[in-house]
């Protein structure tokens, strides 16, 4: 067994405990630092499999940015585990028959007959000044250029749909515009009312 | 290829040394006598009297979610920018269609005043 086949089994081994963890443990940000582990692990397979660009923007994208947006989530929606744990025993049953049925069809969709070395072979090994970033360019802005510009229109639609669903305007705002402020005139503010004194009577 | 990413895996491994390797020495070598008292939370003197997590305002998601979008632009930045020279001219007008649909999110986004603080 070589030295890389050890780094994959150790590594899948983290993998899948801290998959199995992000789906145990009590604590929401305790699953969400799981996840952590899991996007960490899985970039080291990436590189094994010779994906350096994908495993650094699996780094850089998941664990950057999309982990904060679940730590947000998490802290938001301010969950209590005393009210989600409250039909566990009732809906158990209905959760054994899916969990049942989708890992049947895993295993009719990517069972074994559709893994292993025969089927796909393993990268061939590059020489140490080889460049996957490169290599990727090449193609993605060429070849591929009609799903990349899919992709913008696809960040584009989620920029909108992020400002539609949660940018609320504050009814009171609280700031003040000092442009605002100096432009100010006495007319604006004071006004001299001119009234005949009363008399008595 | 793979080799280049040895000395990451070094690292990786003495970071994880170094990190467990004090808590460790701490929890062998210090005294540890917990009772009911010391182990109740308190804050400056007096019990506790509410969670310590607490809501986060929508704006912050509203942030991040676009801080994630254009990060993602930046990383489809980074293969072009070392195949510009190979790709040419039909790169660059691809990349400049991929940034001028994203720019129009950004001018929707300022001017909706999602960049805002109130």
């Amino acid at each position: 067994m070589g030295f890389e086949q050890i780094v994959f089994y150790i590594f899948s081994a983290i993998l899948v405990f801290a998959a199995g963890m992000v789906i145990s443990v009590r604590n929401p940000v305790f699953a969400a630092l799981f996840l952590v582990l899991a996007f960490f692990t899985s970039a080291v397979i990436w590189i094994l499999l010779e994906a350096e660009f994908l495993a650094l923007t699996l780094v850089l994208v998941y664990v950057g940015a999309v982990m904060v947006l679940f730590l947000f989530v998490v802290m938001m929606l301010d969950i209590n585990l005393a009210v989600l744990k409250r039909g566990f025993r009732r809906y158990l049953p209905v959760g054994f028959v899916v969990a049942f049925i989708m890992i049947v069809q895993l295993v009719l969709i990517v069972g074994p007959e559709q893994f292993g070395l025969d089927k796909v072979e393993s990268p061939t090994p590059r020489a140490a000044d080889y460049s996957n970033t490169e290599e990727l360019g090449r193609v993605l802005y060429t070849v591929y250029v009609y799903p990349f510009e899919i992709a913008s229109v696809i960040l584009l639609v989620a920029i909108i749909a992020a400002i539609a669903l949660t940018l609320r305007k504050r009814k009171h705002p609280r700031f003040m515009s000092p442009e605002q402020q100096i432009k100010v005139r006495r007319e604006d503010r004071l006004r001299i009312v001119k009234m005949k004194s009363e008399t008595k009577l | 290829m793979v080799e280049n990413y040895l000395p990451i895996l070094v690292f990786i491994v003495l970071g994880i040394l170094f990190g467990i390797a004090p808590i460790l020495a701490g929890y062998m070598m210090g005294p540890s006598k917990p009772d009911s008292v010391k182990l109740s939370p308190y804050e400056c003197g007096f019990e506790a009297f509410e969670d310590a997590r607490m809501k986060f305002d929508v704006r912050f998601y509203l942030v991040a979610i676009l801080f994630i979008i254009f990060d993602l632009e930046i990383a489809f930045l980074f293969p072009w920018a070392v195949v510009l020279d190979e790709i040419g001219m039909f790169g660059l007008v691809a990349m400049a269609v991929f940034l001028g649909i994203l720019v129009i999110g950004f001018i929707y986004e300022w001017k909706k005043g999602a960049l805002e603080w109130e």
